[in-house]
């Protein structure tokens, strides 16, 4: 049975294991995201806090992603569950290119502008809301894309740990020496990763600031 | 823009919450087929095929097979997220490596334990033993056997002295590998036994490199050649009794599955397992033929 | 450039005496202890156009800035209709302030429209009267409605941003209007355009101005009074008229300096 067939054949249950993969990935970007923006507005806003913020996720990066879900596999409630536990690993990973990029893009903003707008009187949130994040909005929305891609990647580890996803056709496929099951995991994870790079990039296009 | 930014934020709103939406109703699985999952290993894929063939014959509905994940923590968590309905663990595995309870030897005590700890801390169910016990084996050479009249192991301890040892990895290591059992049976070899690859034990025993060693009581191999288990009289190693554990809510969305998997209870007893393990492994049948050959054999065709 | 030290019919040589914004011993020193502005008395009255007049870094622009607490005063107090800037909502004064940079500051993602009618929207006007309000002002900066009202600010040109700004400075109709070097980044001939009818809206609007330039044509040709400031210090506060014939140092400095651009581009 060729490639082709084989997934025709087995469409359902690479369908469900990509589907689960993108929830692992979906929640992790909401948590990273949800997380990760307001540090890096944070970070934008006190600048000494970019030592141990950026540090920290600096840290969780460089961690290989198998060592950093055994470390938190004995982690009560979060090592009970591998969704769970692969999740919180995941967000961790995404967190470094949205709080750099989110602090890169708002520091970015032009001073005259900033100047500007506090001098007719808009408040911190005002200006954060109607000017600062709009103007970083494809700066941020590229630290995103970056984040995305490289979690459908990892994701394909949490595997390993029992969380599912498309590694486990690979993982399956290497202990059964079966091509063409690695192949059913890795070819819808590859395609994956490039469908959210080119959905994400054409957003970072399509918002990119007007040039002043 | 005022009126443009809020637009864009609102338009962002709803995309994440449609996608929060779409995401929450992946995590369920579909309702209308079973998912039987296993180990990687050929026993485990002949045990998970076996299930799989007889739940298809008695509950007419589709079966996917979800084989060879990598060990039981993640076929634990296959079942808990539901990505799978159930596999067939081994009792002693699941005391000691699922619930971290000590290692017991009396098989009744085992599987009560697991069987009620289950049902109490994962909502599991546990079902009938399959009927065979996969445990250590102690093997020595079938010739040895008869020549020095060897049934167990307490008889083969008084000539450890003069023997060479070899073991996996795994035995040397795990508290219920070689350290007890040197201890309960008082074995002193005369050097210290060799590590050696699981699928190299045998044909080294057989080559007499080595005079001894700790494989699988179900291993194919132990079917075929000339060679002994001995018997554990005094019941060093816990009992791995193959269970089938299943998702309870996947009992009850399919009712004719309890009664199915207890039709299997006690059909497959250490030498036929064995003989399947040989075939797949030793002669390289295809997985399928051999567990339908083998409902066929039992009549649960 | 003309030199013309009359005063041009319609600017007020007496403004009514209420002081709008008031100096008293106003210092500004930064933490590492350098000081930009000391013991500034100073009082601007309603209705007036001061100018203040510096070298770069002399401190007029920190004196400006200390009237809409973008800076706070570490001596001395700076009052604003009676009350000390440092009291009260920051944000509440600025509202009634208007605002020109020299870089502008237009918001790049807003049209000229979304721009002018931010503090009225921060204030939340009712959209009627927002509308109008945008219309009227483009009027005012000579720009026309249907042609400007939704490009962004990129494709405008220096001069015509500037006016943007100038429009959404006075969008909320603040009594006063704080400038600071507005001119400065366009050329001499769209400056001097700009200067024209900039006096011109002096004339129809009735508003308290501060403008800070190095300017020195700019200030006798737009203010009421000039402040002259040096190394952080008033050294001088003069009419136009008065200024001309000012015998302190630096605004005699400025004085030469002019009588030497005249002689170059020669009468008239």
């Amino acid at each position: 049975m060729n490639l082709l067939e084989y997934f025709a054949r087995h469409h359902r249950e690479i369908l469900q294991a990509t589907l689960e993969h993108v929830w692992l990935v979906g929640i992790a970007m909401l948590l990273a995201v949800a997380v990760g923006v307001p540090l890096g507005v944070l970070v934008a806003r006190r600048p000494w806090l970019s030592k141990p913020i950026l540090g920290g996720a600096n840290i969780a990066e460089t961690i290989p992603s198998l060592a950093l879900f055994g470390f938190l596999l004995p982690v009560p409630w979060l090592g009970d569950r591998a969704d769970r536990l692969a999740i919180a690993a995941l967000a961790l990973y995404a967190l470094l290119p949205i709080i750099r990029n989110t602090a890169a893009g708002i520091t970015g903003v032009d001073s005259a502008i900033r100047n500007a707008a506090r001098g007719m009187g808009m408040t911190e949130r005002q200006i954060l809301l109607q000017v600062e994040l709009p103007l970083s909005f494809s700066t941020i929305l590229a630290g995103i894309r970056v984040a995305t891609v490289l979690t459908v990647g990892i994701a394909t580890i949490a595997a390993a740990i029992g969380a599912g996803g498309l590694g486990e056709f690979i993982f399956r496929g290497l202990a059964m020496v079966n091509n063409q099951l690695i192949l059913a995991g890795a070819i819808p994870a590859a395609l994956l990763a490039l469908i959210a790079d080119f959905l994400l990039g054409v957003c970072e296009r399509r918002w990119q600031p007007a040039r002043s | 823009m005022m009126r443009g930014a809020g637009l864009r934020l609102a338009v962002l709103a709803c995309v994440v919450l449609a996608w929060v939406i779409a995401l929450g109703s992946c995590g369920t699985v579909r309702h209308d087929e079973i998912v039987v999952g296993s180990k990687n290993f050929s026993e485990q894929a002949l045990l998970g095929e076996i299930v799989a063939q007889q739940l298809e014959a008695r509950t007419h509905r589709e079966v996917t097979r979800r084989f060879y994940l990598a060990g039981s923590y993640i076929c634990q968590q296959a079942l808990l997220a539901g990505r799978v309905d159930l596999y067939v663990e081994y009792t002693g595995t699941a005391l000691t490596a699922i619930l971290h309870d000590p290692l017991e030897a009396d098989p009744a005590a085992v599987y009560e334990r697991v069987r009620s700890e289950y049902q109490r801390r994962f909502g599991l169910d546990v079902l009938s033993s399959l009927g065979f016990n996969n445990t250590f084996a102690i093997v020595v050479r079938g010739e040895d056997a008869r020549r020095l009249h060897l049934k167990t192991i307490s008889d083969a301890a008084p000539f450890a002295r003069e023997w060479r040892a070899g073991f996996g990895y795994e035995f040397m290591e795990r508290p219920d590998g070689f350290k007890g059992l040197a201890q309960t049976y008082g074995l002193s070899f005369a050097e210290t036994p060799r590590i050696l690859d699981l699928g190299l034990l045998y044909r080294a025993l057989l080559e007499k490199q080595v005079d001894i060693v700790a494989g699988n009581s179900t291993d194919g191999l132990l079917a075929a050649r000339d060679l002994t288990m001995l018997v554990d009289d005094k019941h060093y190693f816990p009992p791995y009794e193959a269970v089938p554990v299943v998702r309870t809510d996947a009992l009850a969305r399919f009712p004719e599955m309890r009664a199915a998997l207890l039709e299997l209870a006690g059909k497959i007893n250490d030498e036929e397992m064995r003989r399947m393990n040989y075939e797949v492994d030793g002669e390289h049948r295809d997985i399928a033929d051999v567990a339908r050959e083998f409902l066929r054999a039992k009549g649960l065709e | 450039m003309s030199t013309d030290t009359e005063l041009t019919p319609g600017r007020s040589s007496l403004p009514a005496s209420q002081p709008v914004i008031e100096f008293r011993h106003a210092g500004y020193k930064l933490p590492n202890g350098r000081v930009l502005l000391r013991d500034l008395n100073l009082v601007v009255q309603r209705g007036e156009t001061l100018v203040l007049l510096g070298r770069s870094g002399a401190g007029k622009s920190t004196a400006l800035k200390l009237i809409n607490r973008m800076l706070e005063p570490t001596d001395g107090a700076v009052l604003v209709d009676g009350r000390s800037t440092l009291e009260g909502d920051p944000i509440e004064l600025r509202r009634r302030i208007g605002y020109v940079i020299q870089e502008v500051g237009l918001f790049p993602h807003f049209t000229v429209e979304q721009n002018i009618s931010l503090v009225p929207r921060l204030e939340h006007w009712p959209e009627e009267r927002i509308r109008a309000r945008v219309a009227e002002l483009l009027q005012l900066v000579g720009l026309s409605e249907a042609e400007f009202l939704h490009r962004y600010p990129h494709q405008l040109s220096g001069g015509q941003r500037q006016r943007v700004g100038v429009a959404r400075a006075l969008a909320a109709d603040p009594p006063m209007l704080l400038m600071d070097e507005p001119f400065g980044a366009l050329d001499p001939l769209t400056r001097a355009e700009v200067q024209a009818e900039f006096q011109d809206l002096q004339r129809r609007l009735n508003k308290t101005i501060v403008i800070v330039t190095h300017h020195v044509g700019e200030a006798l040709l737009l203010g009421t009074r000039i402040g002259v400031i040096d190394e952080g210090a008033l050294v001088g506060l003069h009419t136009p008229k008065d200024f001309m014939e000012a015998t302190e140092p630096v605004t005699a400095a400025y004085i030469a300096n002019l009588r030497m651009l005249e002689k170059l581009e020669g009468p008239g």
